[in-house]
């Protein structure tokens, strides 16, 4: 393990940032208000969005209960449903009505803020870190044996959760500035890994968001909130409720705390890369950017830094469920559910022991830090061109010299910083042999069968599937040399394994690696030598992550 | 950046004092001072002491100059008028002058490509796909640090503008205020402004129709009338809208001034070099000859061999810009490309909508 970039826990931003608790949930809440107040500026409007956030609460308390939900939520609503009535301009003098609104607003964002911030505490931080690291190490014993493992599981570690990219400059940044860290997401792992990961390379903690539905256990619950998490109710879209999150987001990063988003949302349905990104959040670090140049007329205000990450895993614990919502979105009647074909994971504690204790790793792959523009950074975090030239980027807030907001261009510039995000996605998305097997035997059978559609392909019988060994050979090869080409122009990485192993080798460890956490597998040779599969569909989710590189024209 | 910040009203740029380049200097000038930037000092020294460029009448509010760093540090809007050609390496040496509060609206209408050392787009083992393709936004946006980009597109012949015919533009940019700065800036009695957000459509509209210029020339140079002129604009359209489909483009933009408005203007005038060059090729002189004697660039030939391997690549059907290849690049005569299309089933008439 690296050392800590800052060695006291105590001193972190994001433990700076608990012991401000109230500051932050009270400007959280008048920034809402204000951007609320901001976009309905009439009482009519501030009344039909308030009459509409109830709407959508009674419907989500009716269809949608929680474990996690409040006791007295329905209390609560209730009694802004008894108070909207009460205020109702037509009855009462119009200032007293809109003092009335106001009050109900501030009631409903003060009780959402208080349920999305997050309660840091450096010692459950260091008690959690102690177990993992000693967990991980009993996995690697498990593989390795001998006490050796025990008292330095870190060497063994860094073979296993692999951190590649530039690290230092990373950590230097996490001094000079507020780091976001955006990473692609495919599992309900990759908080607990990249946390691990960042606090492996000696990063301080970030924040990041969980979804709600995770704190229905209340085991979890303990843990994660303490350890950086805020929580997300994605079954909450009412307009008060977004923009309290997004003014928590950006009073945070205003403050300081290095934060983890996943841009693309919610995780990967399909298996591939995200190559659309929700912006909404991603908006909040662009304004806080600029709220910061407003504050500090000078060039030195504060910066943010952007940093995109992407995750390789052999295998996801959640293949089979993601892929089974995807289909279901995306053929709607087409596509028919079978009970055939779909494989449950086997656990979170199977998926770490397979990780861990078998030959396989994950790579947290960074990707060049950079500002909310897209500007590449020195180690001191100043931005620069392509050419090395300085870039005074306060000065993309302004016009003609004057610096103030600008919605609709802050949008295009999210919307472009969004962009240049997938970009570094794609770039350091690092190929496993597994994803290469997986890509090739899809296309091959997609190739052969020759079906009109998706759905029909997904549902072959199993005599259709199979694929000759030398064809499949002779595929995996024309794909590997074309990846070479890709990785020569910097469009892709590989693993290490993909350069040092011979052909046969790379297939061999694919399949394996694919199959390791599945009990039907998804690419398997038959008794005859040849490919098939005992599950499509899962096949087809891990062919995705491959989509985007034009490999296909190689098959 | 203080020079800009010295006048009360900072002045605009136009870079290149083509023909182009000094259209959009005269109609800049009619609202305010305009520096117009030439690479060749001589060109600069004629400008500013004959008041006349490119046989256009200067505007008194131009000043001609061949400072770079100076048009960067007094000006906030520029307006690049070069070749497609010139244009990225232009965008490289000014990049070291220009700042993030710069905004830029171009007015050229060509593809950028990057081959590998040594390859022509002739070449028959060179492949182009979309994301090879550079509109000139892209091109800025990769080679400087200006984010603030428009493009200035539509039937606007330099000529008809130079002798104070009435015309429309569009200014296209992802930004209001790029839009609402530039058509401040150029709008006039003689210029109406329109607006679009969507500036790769519009880019990719005043670019693809060059390839219909050429072979409008080639039919009015065979001295063919409206019915054939219909004929091509009308399909015409239609391969630009499925070409630039296939380039991730939305349609929308295609049916506007920028799009229809552009084919239609350029196809049936003998004003514009597009069509110059395809009425010559009809006549029966060849390429060779035609570029040897031409004093400025085309860009409906590099526009129809970036469409044909673009065309090949996307398996996109594109029939009259395949023929326009042919006669360009591989001898055929305008005649035989004509029958050819005659003897084509189309099929189903307005198909790309």
């Amino acid at each position: 393990m690296l050392e800590s970039v800052i060695p006291k826990i105590k001193d972190w931003p994001i433990n700076l940032i608990a012991k401000k608790r109230d500051k932050i949930l009270q400007e959280t809440i008048s920034e809402t208000v204000l951007e609320f107040n901001k976009s309905f500026s009439n009482l009519t409007a501030v009344r039909n969005q308030l009459q509409k956030t109830l709407y959508l609460e009674h419907i989500r308390l009716r269809s949608e209960p929680w474990e996690v939900d409040p006791e007295d939520e329905r209390e609560f609503w209730n009694s802004v449903k008894r108070r909207l009535l009460e205020a109702d301009p037509s009855q009462m003098d119009e200032d007293i009505s809109k003092e009335r609104h106001q009050e109900i607003l501030q009631d409903i964002v003060y009780r959402y803020t208080n349920e999305i911030i997050g309660d840091f505490k450096p010692y459950i931080f260091w008690l959690t870190r102690q177990i993992l690291v000693r967990f991980f190490a009993r996995l690697l014993n498990a593989h390795f044996g001998g006490f050796k493992g025990l008292f330095n599981p870190g060497e063994k570690l860094k073979d296993k959760l692999i951190v590649a990219g530039p690290v230092d400059k990373l950590r230097d940044l996490a001094t000079k500035g507020t780091v976001i860290l955006v990473p692609t997401h495919f599992s309900n792992m990759d908080s607990i890994i990249i946390g691990f990961g960042m606090d492996y390379i000696g990063m301080p903690a970030f924040q990041y968001g969980a979804g709600l539905n995770l704190f229905n256990s209340k085991f979890f619950s303990f843990f994660m909130g303490k350890l950086g998490a805020y929580k997300l109710d994605r079954r909450k879209k009412n307009g008060v409720y977004l923009e309290t999150l997004k003014s928590f987001s950006k009073t945070n990063i205003l403050a300081g705390a290095h934060t983890i988003f996943f841009p693309g949302g919610t995780r990967s349905r399909a298996g591939n890369i995200e190559d659309e990104l929700k912006l909404g959040l991603l908006g909040t670090v662009m304004a806080a950017q600029r709220i910061h140049y407003e504050k500090n007329p000078s060039n030195l205000a504060p910066k943010i830094f952007i940093v995109p990450l992407t995750i390789s895993y052999h295998f996801v614990l959640e293949a089979s469920s993601l892929i089974e919502e995807h289909l279901k979105r995306t053929g709607k009647e087409q596509y028919l559910s079978q009970e055939k074909g779909t494989t449950a994971g086997k656990g979170i504690g199977k998926f770490f022991w397979e990780t861990f204790s078998k030959s396989t790793d994950i790579t947290l792959s960074l990707g060049e830090p950079m500002d909310v523009f897209g500007n590449t950074l020195d180690s001191d975090g100043n931005s620069l061109d392509k050419f090395g030239n300085a870039v005074a980027i306060r000065n993309y807030f302004t016009n003609k010299g004057q610096l103030k907001e600008d919605t609709q261009r802050e949008m295009i510039y999210t919307q472009m910083l969004g962009d240049k995000i997938i970009e570094q996605f794609f770039k350091n998305n690092v190929v496993y042999a597994s994803h290469v097997v997986a890509f090739v035997a899809f296309e091959l059978l997609k190739k052969k069968l020759d079906y009109p559609d998706l759905f029909t392909l997904l549902r072959t019988s199993d005599e259709d599937r199979e694929i000759e060994w030398d064809t499949f050979k002779i595929a995996v090869k024309h794909v590997i040399d074309e990846l070479y080409i890709l990785n020569n122009k910097s469009k892709i990485k590989l693993a290490p394994h993909m350069t040092t192993k011979e052909l046969e080798e790379i297939i061999e460890l694919g399949i394996n690696n694919v199959c390791i956490y599945h009990t039907n597998l998804p690419i398997l040779r038959n008794k005859a030598g040849n490919i098939t599969s005992e599950d499509l569909k899962v096949l087809y989710f891990y062919h995705n992550r491959m989509l985007g590189y034009g490999l296909e024209k190689r098959i | 950046m203080g020079l800009k910040n010295a006048y009360n009203k900072a002045p605009v740029a136009v870079i290149g004092a083509g023909s182009f380049g000094t259209v959009v200097a005269n109609l800049l000038a009619e609202n305010g001072e305009v520096l117009l930037y030439s690479r060749r000092p001589e060109a600069v020294e004629l400008i500013n002491k004959e008041r006349v460029n490119n046989g256009q009448k200067l505007h008194p509010n131009i000043t001609a100059t061949n400072d770079m760093q100076e048009v960067a540090a007094r000006c906030y809007l520029l307006f690049p008028s070069v070749s497609s050609d010139s244009f990225r390496a232009l965008m490289r040496s000014m990049s070291q002058y220009l700042a993030p509060d710069h905004m830029m609206i171009h007015c050229t209408k060509g593809f950028d490509i990057q081959l590998e050392p040594g390859k022509t787009i002739l070449d028959k083992d060179v492949v182009l796909l979309p994301s090879d393709i550079y509109t000139m936004s892209k091109v800025i946006l990769e080679e400087t640090c200006v984010k603030r980009v428009g493009c200035m597109s539509g039937p606007n012949l330099a000529r008809e503008i130079a002798d104070q015919h009435p015309a429309a533009t569009v200014i296209a940019s992802k930004f209001d205020e790029v839009i609402k700065e530039g058509e401040a800036a150029i709008r006039s009695k003689r210029l109406q402004v329109y607006s679009n957000h969507d500036i790769y459509a519009v880019e990719l509209a005043g670019v693809l129709k060059n390839s219909m210029a050429l072979a409008a020339g080639a039919l009015g140079g065979l001295g063919y009338g409206q019915n054939a002129m219909a004929f091509l604009i009308t399909r015409g359209i239609g391969e630009i809208i499925r070409l630039a489909t296939a380039m991730g483009a939305d349609k929308q933009a295609f049916l506007g001034l920028a799009g229809i408005g552009d084919l239609v203007a350029t196809c049936t005038s003998p004003l514009s070099r597009n069509y110059t060059v395809g009425a010559r090729l009809a006549k029966g002189e060849t390429l060779e000859h035609i570029l040897a004697t031409s004093s400025e660039i085309a860009e409906g030939i590099k526009t129809v061999s970036i469409s044909k391997k673009l065309a090949d690549s996307t398996g996109t059907k594109t029939p009259i810009i395949q023929v326009i290849y042919k006669v360009l690049f591989e001898g055929l005569k305008a005649e035989q490309a004509l029958s050819y299309l005659m003897e084509y089933r189309w099929g189903y008439d307005a198909d790309y909508i």
